[in-house]
């Protein structure tokens, strides 16, 4: 009785396992990439002006962009920008989300500033800020920042908040002073929290940096990209573009590279 | 050797290290524990066994000065502990390392904090990373151990600050039964080579009986001493002490007042 179950079932199981075989990852993304790209170079050659941008022109047009020193300008321009509103929004934004995490009356008093700053579209500010810095590379830093740094604050606050207890206790069994806590111990314990902000935070500072320089009308990659479409250069502006596309995708891998060889341990705690 | 078993009798050299008087705890309603009090030597192990949730932990954060007390004192030599104090150092059950951190770092982690100069903890860390056994493991992390390595690793960050109070929070429990064998028997080894005060928390009455000089058993709620049963092996505790006759007397002992007490709070229960 008991056996002839255990016969009966066996077979169940293993075809339940034997599922069938997926093919790779690459076929089907190369495929649907083909798709996209002659889709799009078909549909604008039959129905749209020669001006518009299609693969094969944008393909062509690369050549020429990269070597253009207005576009190495512009680039130039737009990503020193960004590294130095990113590392402002990344020191003080960690720093103040570490405190926002760990004070009770901190966060208290400024908790809701911060989220409703953070909610606040970064476009609706800019106004302002042209109005206060002027129309200057100063505004467009100061957006970046303004777009970078709370997805800093708040992921680096949740990290502090949600340090383990046991290493908050094994500090103060050992004495460590509140700074040492917070820079030792807070710090390091939020390291995930922190990149997952910091990885936002990079792509918001792209975007506020590209609308900066779309509304204040200063050199950059974004004003490069404007400029060309409004003079019917739509596949020089699309470089622009896939540049922009490709930065986020060098980022991330930065970013992956720099946590296996700077937290080895991390994801593999406990 | 002789001079090792007398210095290990309870209250031989003189004045007590810990002296806990009194002592109550509150948590909001629920009182914990109350008139706690005992002394421990200068170099004697104090085991302290309990049903769980009695509280024994607790009261070994007190000790620390890591919980506030309500009622009573603790005093570590002259000190009135109200916050931890310099020369009492504690192992968690967590084993606490800082997953960062490397094994060097986390044993340096006492000694920095501590303050010490860098020149001490260079000459330090590799001296007590060696004593507990961990000697070519300097670089590696927690993750990459097995849990009794990460224990030894504790146990050094705690030993490197050469405390005068070890405060053992069931350093074993979270190590499998083999590990905490070698475990117990490399800290009576290491304890024989550097003998501190130590209150030894744990709900194994075998390692009570193994390592205490004296073994308090916790009772009741809010619990209180119920007994203080004095363990006289003879020193030091090896592997032969398990074979020892008098071993599984004293064993049987602290077990019947053990469940002496389960009975009761059983029965407390039931009504």
């Amino acid at each position: 009785m008991n056996s002839s179950v255990t016969v009966a079932a066996a077979p169940a199981a293993s075809a339940k396992l034997a599922a069938p075989r997926l093919p790779g990852t690459f076929w089907p993304r190369f495929i649907v990439g083909v798709v996209l790209v002659l889709g799009w170079e078909f549909i604008v050659r039959w129905l749209a002006p020669p001006y518009v941008a299609k693969p094969s022109t944008v393909l062509m047009a690369i050549p020429r962009v990269i070597v253009d020193p207005a576009f190495l300008t512009a680039t130039g321009s737009t990503l020193a920008a960004v590294a130095e509103g990113l590392a402002i929004a990344l020191v003080f934004g960690t720093v103040f989300g570490l405190f926002l995490g760990r004070s009770r009356l901190f966060e208290r008093s400024v908790g809701h500033y911060v989220n409703g700053f953070f909610a606040m579209p970064m476009v609706v500010v800019l106004p302002l800020f042209s109005l206060w810095f002027g129309y200057s590379p100063a505004t467009r830093i100061a957006t970046i920042i303004f777009a970078a740094i709370f997805s800093i604050v708040m992921n680096v606050a949740d990290g502090a908040r949600s340090v383990p207890r046991e290493y908050l206790e094994v500090s103060r069994a050992y004495r460590a002073n509140k700074m040492s806590v917070l820079f030792g111990v807070v710090l390091p314990a939020s390291m995930p929290y922190l990149l997952a902000g910091f990885r936002l935070a990079a792509g918001r500072a792209l975007i506020g940096a590209v609308i900066a320089e779309f509304f204040l009308s200063i050199g950059g990659l974004g004003y490069y990209i404007l400029y060309n479409s409004r003079s019917y250069k739509h596949s020089e502006a699309f470089v622009g573009v896939l540049l922009l596309a490709a930065f986020g995708v060098c980022f991330e891998l930065l970013v992956f590279w720099a946590t296996k060889r700077f937290m080895p341990w991390y994801r593999r705690e406990r | 050797m002789t001079q090792q078993q007398t210095a290990a009798k309870a209250g031989d050299d003189g004045e007590p290290r810990i002296r806990v008087r009194g002592l109550g705890k509150h948590y909001g309603a629920l009182e914990v524990f109350k008139n706690i009090n005992f002394d421990v030597g200068k170099r004697e192990i104090v085991a302290i066994v309990g049903p769980s949730g009695c509280g024994k932990t607790t009261l070994l954060r007190c000790i620390d000065g890591l919980l506030p007390h309500d009622v009573g004192e603790i005093l570590v030599g002259d000190t009135r502990v109200t916050e931890p104090i310099a020369g009492v150092a504690m192992v968690f059950q967590h084993f606490g390392l800082f997953p960062w951190k490397t094994v060097s770092e986390n044993v340096a982690y006492g000694l920095r904090m501590a303050g010490a100069p860098k020149a001490e903890i260079a000459r330090k860390v590799p001296e007590f990373i060696k004593l507990v056994g961990l000697a070519g493991f300097e670089n590696a992390f927690p993750y990459q151990m097995s849990g009794g390595m990460q224990q030894r690793c504790g146990l050094a960050r705690a030993l490197a600050v050469e405390p005068n109070v070890l405060l053992m929070d069931e350093p074993f429990a979270a190590v499998d039964a083999q590990t905490r064998e070698i475990l117990q028997f490399e800290l009576l080894r290491i304890w024989q080579e550097r003998p501190t005060a130590m209150v030894f928390v744990t709900h194994s009455i075998e390692e009570a009986v193994l390592l205490g000089h004296r073994v308090i058993v916790l009772k009741g709620r809010p619990s209180s001493i119920h007994e203080t049963i004095t363990i006289d092996l003879p020193e030091p505790r090896t592997r032969e002490t398990l074979q020892h006759p008098r071993f599984a007397v004293l064993r049987e002992r602290v077990w019947s007042t053990l469940m002496a007490e389960a009975r009761e709070a059983e029965f407390v229960l039931e009504r």
